[in-house]
């Protein structure tokens, strides 16, 4: 079996949002869809005692989506691989899944065409993937840092594996019981 | 929070299919139980409660992105919104052809119709109350089903719209008994007014206890562990929502028709106004509560859409349409 | 990711809506890729650009190339950007008044013939130096530039090189010979970052210290009054005051130098001057910095220990220094001195030191700067006042830098007018009316210093011409615009402006759509058309032009595009240590100058002193009451670059409105909210931005992001106000009064200026008129001209400089450099030795005098490189015969054996009367016609075929022992 998770290296990133304008770029996302934001709180505590930090989100793929089984028309699913996506042919755009999410990860465009619209979300670039199936989703390919690292958990030799093995990882509000499965390694240090 | 995904539409939705609920629900049980054989005169708040039912329908199509694709609500098992379409396009099949069973006595013509579903009428009625009853529970499922949002995913939101349904549907019976199209009688007149008479009793009761239930479930969320919802309620209680809620909900939309109803006796204001505050107590609920749509923030997640969003709106979003060179 | 199809509609549209995958198959059959690189900053990241039907269909960063497959939001958007509707596609006329934006679209090659007519009449009427031209950061090839400068015999070129860089190579090259900016990071074991932020501005380099910081856990020490993405990594941050710079890197020196932290055998061996520069620093302590930069001492001794303990080292170069202002030059100087002293200076692990590049043609070479007439540079304006920048010291470092690397700078960017004297030259006519302006690839009023005195310049220059992707404030006044090639439309060549002798290359992936040309072919047509010679631009394309410059690393390739396709980028053998092997660094005197002698024959002190900026709470503090807060600018911010990409939505969405930072403590005190629109104002104007409040800077600090502008609005509806190119625009703020630039480079103060700050009242939120209104100078509390700029004062008097005496006899056509007393020829700067020879300084080897021949040790002859051919000690010209040397008119100066005969007249040895010459090294017989080998004994041909001898007379057959075959 596959399961594509992602792990993001906090300890990496320094915000410049290179995956976010890929991504819209490269899925031709209209500009009110931003499919994987890179937010921060900004720069936190007193001067010149400081630290700051970025938080790349993106769908976090869950393993208990809360996404999928409300959806009424069956436009949202999940892939055997773990690739939550949304069929735009058959999205009524209700919009339930969108209030299901708890990470905010779905949304409509308000810019397209009010007859069709559809929920959009990340889907770990499935298209791309499909045409090639060694093919990192734009978000990894692009960023300069390495903060972002795609790959299949179930297999132990992948990066990805091997960094959820060795390293303390983070995942965002599990306490919805959704198994998210986007693993974050936190930034602790701050300044030296 | 970006924005509001549900718009004041699926608001004006939930409150419509609840008020048509409560009036289907409330006409069932009094024309089968209370006083049967006065049927007639519950085909005018049948007739509100289609329109209702057309009313939001309409609103919950238009909100849709891909509103032609409408009819894949059936095509799956698990969604909770296929059952409360399902029940919605059940509840009104059946109150039309109650109405139809009535329908004759303003135009003859529908006669050889209305004789053929006269004898079954009743159990239309009860078969719509039935899904009505679903209905009005559906909405407020709906909405706590839906766990990321910590002010919906409680078990006194379904009551609280439940109480607050029957409480709308019961001012909109009120209103409308007797009317069109039903051939008024001596004994129909006094029917609807036992029927008024019981049912001021009634929404004495149900305001109560909606009152009893809005209070606590935002007391308590005000005070609760959970910080969203604790946010959210704050909003409520002492926030942007206050005046709305205190003012508005709780003191026009509960308060005044409740003293207007225990007070007010057979006066205009005890059967006119205080039906028609309940009513839009109950609306103005449901605009607050779907606005309520506070899910648990990620850390920044706030400061980024602060930015990001006030681009919303600016030329440069719209100055340069690729294709359309200037130069 | 799929969308609805655009295409379909009616009734089965609506219930089952067509979809179609947005995704383009790159594997498909008829994509090409093509490797190109990005071209939207300096980093210049490897692209691979897809193209299908002479269109690219997608693009990705090129995991082979420094960026190892990233690209940052700006190279990701390039299609984005090609087919930008608000590009500019044709050559557009100015029909209209100036700034009302009416055009007309004319061809380019009519274009092109109406501005070379106006440029030559105005040459006519006022002389070529009535004609300065503008340029932009590595948007072009500067070198076809200069190259129609020259010719055309205008000094008057120039950049904002001087916020760039340049200033501070210069100064670097006046102490240790070249600027040490190739960091050898691989082997280094600390790091400085000097008020840079690579995590926004060069991301490349970014991955490269956050995995060195990971794998070999270098040290980094960055010095950033902000805590920028960058010090958010660092290891030691020293957050200084804005502008306090010069006495941090003084402090720094004196540290090293007093607690003996030096390299004291490099120091001994290397360095000329240490004495005088140990005076000199005293008074330099980290107390005495304290109080200027708001640090504490031990941060200071910290930092100065961590760098100076952990060798090999870098300082990684940067913009701040030539962004300071009056302290511009100072700063940079005394880190230079820091990175010598330590002995981090061109070793493995230290800053590497690159020169010219020997290898392949620099842009030196490309750019006939001897066809510049004397008295024209000495017009140049800004170069009597900026000589380390202009003609007088690029001659003398230049000169230096052929009697010592053998080739030099390139004159673009590293010798250029002063560009905010030449806006003054335009709006003053002091000192002399400049009447046309060509801007190529630049906005100068968002990117030059104060954008009101140059948005009033270019508004009153008479003829005026625009070469951009864009209609810019800039282009709006234009009287012509034309239109430019961008990334992915040319072939792109990088090689650190001219100053490095790596080379690395990109392809053009498309044709350039429309009527858009790339730079060096517009500097081409216009020169051909204002009559220049096609021999003077003999390469018709930019990819020739190319082909050239590499066509001396004879590598087997036909051509730029090979190039790139089959090496991509060139690097010399690894170089470090070459001053071992040149036994002494490329200073006049062969030794890192402690005391720069070339700095002192400019009028300069050779050794830094503390400067402050123009304006600082220690030396101006009658200023802080009214302007109580410390304003810094130039700081690169994603996802933007300089003024550019403002008009992309895609990007501009992420970063919609100027925001400035804020301490929350400071916000406080003024009553400011987070994204309260403010006035931030200097003694020189106002602009409004939004505030950004996060302890990002300090409580006395307030820093604004550069560049911009408002490319959505209609630019002819304010024309006070283009754009909003003023109000929001922090060079508004800035200075470039000639007191507040640097005495030496020139640059202008951006950093470390009094502001205040205060929140955009109801009634007084609207950038008014009067609000952009310039005055000269800058600081005066009326509009106008109050002072010529011939009047305006340097903040530092000149230091005469006396030259000592010659004591040699100097021969006709040499002369004397006074530093090492050498003599060398005019011309070729090479050194005249003491046996008689000249010396070389690329090859090391000795030339004739005379003649300028190479002498050739081991054939003990002379060459002539130009030619090949070979000549005697005695300057006889060599002769050889089917390859074998011949001395006619000799005695045979070998022994002949007895078989053969000497031909004195021919000069070799023969058999008989055959017509072969004898090869005394092989002691074969050589056939002039064939180049067949044949015995000396009987001239019998050699078969190497069957390894034996035919007689060609009768066809018999010998073995090798004349023995006949069968």
């Amino acid at each position: 079996m596959t399961r594509y998770v992602m792990v993001i290296d906090q300890r990496r990133c320094i915000g410049c949002h290179s995956c976010t304008v890929a991504c819209r770029v490269w899925n031709k996302l209209p500009l009110d869809i931003i499919y994987n934001p890179v937010v921060s709180e900004g720069v936190q505590g007193t001067w010149p005692n400081v630290h700051r930090n970025w938080t790349p989100l993106l769908c976090m793929h869950c393993e208990n989506p809360e996404c999928v089984p409300c959806c009424p028309s069956g436009a949202s699913q999940q892939d055997d691989d773990g690739t939550v996506w949304v069929d735009p042919k058959k999205c009524l755009s209700c919009k339930v899944c969108v209030n299901a999410c708890p990470y905010g990860m779905r949304d409509a465009s308000h810019m397209e065409n009010r007859m069709h619209r559809f929920v959009r979300k990340c889907t770990f670039c499935r298209d791309k993937r499909q045409l090639d199936p060694d093919a990192q989703p734009y978000c990894v390919e692009t960023c300069h840092q390495k903060a972002r690292i795609f790959g299949d958990l179930d297999d132990p030799n992948s990066e990805v594996s091997k960094l959820i093995g060795s390293v303390k990882t983070d995942r965002i509000f599990t306490e919805f019981g959704t198994e998210p499965q986007i693993y974050y390694i936190p930034c602790l240090g701050g300044q030296a | 929070m970006k924005h509001h995904y549900w718009e004041p539409p699926i608001a004006l939705y939930l409150f419509l299919g609840g008020l048509a609920g409560g009036i289907l629900f409330l006409s069932a049980i009094f024309n089968s139980f209370v006083i049967p054989g006065y049927g007639e005169i519950f085909a005018m708040p049948v007739l509100i409660s289609l329109v209702c039912v057309a009313i939001g329908c309409v609103f919950l199509i238009i909100d849709l992105g891909q509103p032609g694709v409408f009819w894949r609500v059936w095509t799956t098992a698990t969604s909770i919104i296929k059952w409360g379409a399902t029940f919605l396009v059940i509840a009104a099949v059946f109150a039309l052809l109650y109405l139809l069973a009535y329908l004759d006595q303003a135009w003859p013509i529908f006669a050889p119709l209305s004789q053929l579903l006269l004898p079954a009428a009743d159990f239309f009625l009860i078969v719509a109350g039935f899904f009505g009853l679903c209905i009005m529970m559906y909405t407020g499922i709906m909405l706590s089903t839906l766990k990321a949002h910590a002010f919906w995913a409680t078990p006194a939101l379904p009551v609280l719209f439940t109480i607050s349904a029957i409480s709308t549907g019961c001012a909109a019976v009120v209103l409308s008994i007797g009317g069109w199209p039903a051939q008024i009688t001596l004994e129909s007149l006094l029917a609807a007014a036992l029927v008024l008479e019981i049912l001021h009793i009634v929404d004495i009761v149900l305001v109560i206890a909606e009152l009893i239930v809005l209070l606590t479930m935002v007391l308590s969320f005000a005070g609760a562990g959970n910080v969203t919802a604790k946010k959210a309620a704050m909003r409520w209680v002492k926030g942007s929502y206050a005046l709305l809620f205190w003012v508005g909900m709780v003191f026009i939309g509960l308060l005044v028709p409740l003293m207007m109803y225990i007070g007010g006796g057979h006066s205009a204001a005890s059967t006119v106004v205080a039906p028609i505050l309940v009513l839009c107590g109950g609306c103005l609920l449901r605009f607050m509560v779907v606005n309520t749509d506070d899910r648990a923030d990620i850390p920044g997640e706030i400061r980024y859409y602060n930015r990001v969003l006030s681009s919303n709106g600016q030329e440069f979003t719209t100055k340069w349409e690729y294709g359309k060179n200037l130069f | 990711m799929a969308e609805i199809s655009k295409e379909s509609t009616g009734f089965k549209d609506l219930v089952c809506p067509d979809i179609v995958s947005t995704e383009v198959d790159v594997n498909a059959p008829g994509v090409e890729m093509v490797k190109s690189l990005c071209y939207f900053c300096h980093a210049n990241c490897g692209v691979l650009a897809y193209v299908k039907d002479g269109d690219v269909i997608k693009i990705k960063g090129d995991p082979d190339y420094s960026n190892k497959g990233g690209l940052c939001c700006r190279g990701t958007s390039a299609l984005l950007h090609v087919n930008h509707p608000a590009r500019v596609n044709h050559v557009l006329k100015r029909v209209g008044e100036k700034g009302e934006g009416k055009w007309e679209q004319i061809p380019y090659e009519q274009g092109i013939q109406e501005v070379a007519d106006r440029l030559n009449q105005i040459k006519a009427e006022s002389g070529a130096e009535a004609v300065a031209s503008a340029g932009g950061t590595t948007r072009t090839d500067d070198f076809a530039r200069r190259r129609f400068l020259n010719l055309f015999g205008t000094p008057n070129g120039f950049h904002n090189a001087l916020l760039c860089w340049i200033p501070t190579f210069m100064t670097e090259t006046c102490v240790c010979g070249w600027s040490p900016f190739e960091t050898d990071l691989g082997a280094a074991k600390s790091l400085i970052l000097w008020g840079m932020n690579p995590g926004a501005s060069s991301l490349p380099s970014m991955r490269g210290y956050t995995d060195l910081q990971m794998q070999t856990g270098l040290k980094v020490i960055m010095v950033d009054p902000r805590y920028s993405e960058t010090a958010s990594k660092a290891d030691l941050w020293l957050p200084l005051r804005p502008g306090s710079d010069s006495a941090l890197a003084l402090a720094l020196l004196h540290t090293i130098i007093f607690e003996g932290l030096y390299d004291w055998e490099f120091v001994e061996k290397w360095c000329d001057g240490f004495e005088e520069l140990q005076d000199r620093m005293i008074d330099y302590s980290p107390e005495w910095a304290s109080t200027i930069t708001w640090l504490d001492p031990e941060q200071i001794r910290a930092a100065a220990r961590l760098y100076a303990m952990n060798k090999p080292g870098c300082i990684q170069w940067g913009c701040t220094w030539d962004q300071m202002g009056r302290a511009s030059t100072t700063v940079a100087h005394a880190l230079t001195l820091i990175r010598a002293i330590c002995g981090n200076l061109d070793v493995p692990g230290g800053d590497g030191m690159p020169g010219p590049a020997i290898n392949y043609l620099t842009d030196e070479e490309m750019e006939l700067n001897d066809r510049l007439p004397e008295e024209q540079k000495a017009k140049q304006i800004g170069s009597n006042k900026f000589k380390l920048t202009s003609w007088p010291g690029y001659q003398l470092i230049s000169d230096n830098a052929k009697r010592t690397w053998g080739k030099t700078l390139p004159a673009e960017w590293f010798c250029e007018a002063h560009g905010p004297s030449v806006f003054k030259a335009i709006l003053t006519g002091d000192p002399y009316q400049v009447r046309a302006l060509i801007v190529n690839a630049t906005n100068p009023v968002n990117s030059y210093g104060d954008a009101k005195m140059t948005l009033a310049a270019l508004k009153k220059c008479e003829f005026l011409v625009t070469v951009d992707y864009w209609i810019t404030p800039t282009a709006l006044m234009s009287d012509y615009v034309f239109p430019a090639a961008g990334a992915l439309e040319r072939p792109i060549i990088v090689t650190h402006y001219g100053a490095t002798d790596s080379v690395m290359g990109g392809r053009r992936a498309i044709q350039p759509k429309y009527d858009r040309h790339d730079d060096f072919t517009f500097w081409r047509m216009l020169g051909l058309a204002c009559g220049q010679s096609e021999e003077d631009w003999p390469w018709e394309t930019i990819e020739d032009a190319y082909s050239e410059i590499i066509k001396p690393l004879g590598l087997p390739i036909s051509g730029w595009d090979e190039f790139v396709d089959n090496f991509r980028m060139y690097y010399p053998p690894l170089h470090q240590s070459k001053f071992i092997d040149n036994n002494g660094f490329w200073t006049p005197s062969g030794k890192i100058e402690c005391n720069s002698t070339i700095m002192r024959q400019l009028g300069y002190d050779g050794m830094p002193s503390y400067t402050g900026t123009a304006e600082n709470p220690e030396d101006t503090p009658e200023l802080l009451e009214e302007y109580p807060l410390v304003l810094t600018t130039g700081g690169g911010f994603m996802p933007f670059h300089h003024s550019e990409h403002f008009n992309m939505p895609n990007i501009r969405y992420l970063y919609p409105d100027p925001y400035f930072y804020i301490n929350p403590d400071c916000a406080e005190k003024l009553n400011i909210e987070q994204g309260d629109w403010c006035w931030i104002e200097t003694r020189r104007g106002r602009i409004k931005m939004r505030a950004n409040v996060e302890p990002i800077v300090d409580p006395r600090v307030i820093m604004c992001p550069r560049g911009w502008w408002f490319p959505e609005r209609d630019g002819s509806a304010d024309l006070d106000n283009p754009f909003g190119c003023l109000e929001s625009n922090v060079n508004t703020l800035t200075s470039v009064d000639d007191i507040d630039c640097d005495p030496k480079g020139g640059s202008w103060s951006n950093r470390g200026m009094l502001c205040k700050v205060y929140k955009c009242g109801e009634f007084d939120k609207v950038f008014k008129p009067e609000d952009a209104q310039f005055s000269i100078p800058s600081s005066a509390k009326e509009p106008g001209i109050h002072e010529m700029p011939s009047d305006q004062k340097l903040c530092v008097e000149p230091i005469p400089f006396e030259m000592p005496e010659c004591t040699k006899e100097v021969p006709e056509g040499y002369y004397w450099v006074w530093q090492n007393d050498g003599i060398y020829q005019k011309g070729t700067h090479f050194k005249l030795d003491d046996s008689g020879w000249l010396i070389d300084p690329k090859t090391k080897s000795y030339i004739d005098a005379y003649t300028g021949w190479r002498y050739d040790g081991n054939e003990q002859c002379l060459v002539d490189d130009a030619t090949g051919k070979k000549y005697t000690m005695e300057r006889v010209e060599i002769t050889y015969v089917a390859g074998v040397r011949t001395y006619p008119g000799q005695e045979a100066p070998y022994a002949v054996p007895d078989q053969l005969t000497w031909d004195q007249e021919k000069g070799y040895a023969v058999l008989g009367d055959k017509p072969y010459v004898y090869d005394p090294n092989s002691g074969w017989m050589l056939d002039p016609a064939t180049g067949a080998y044949h015995d000396a004994y009987y001239g019998w041909l050699y078969d190497a075929s069957a390894n034996c001898l035919v007689d060609e007379a009768t066809g018999n057959r010998y073995d090798m022992s004349y023995q006949p075959l069968q």
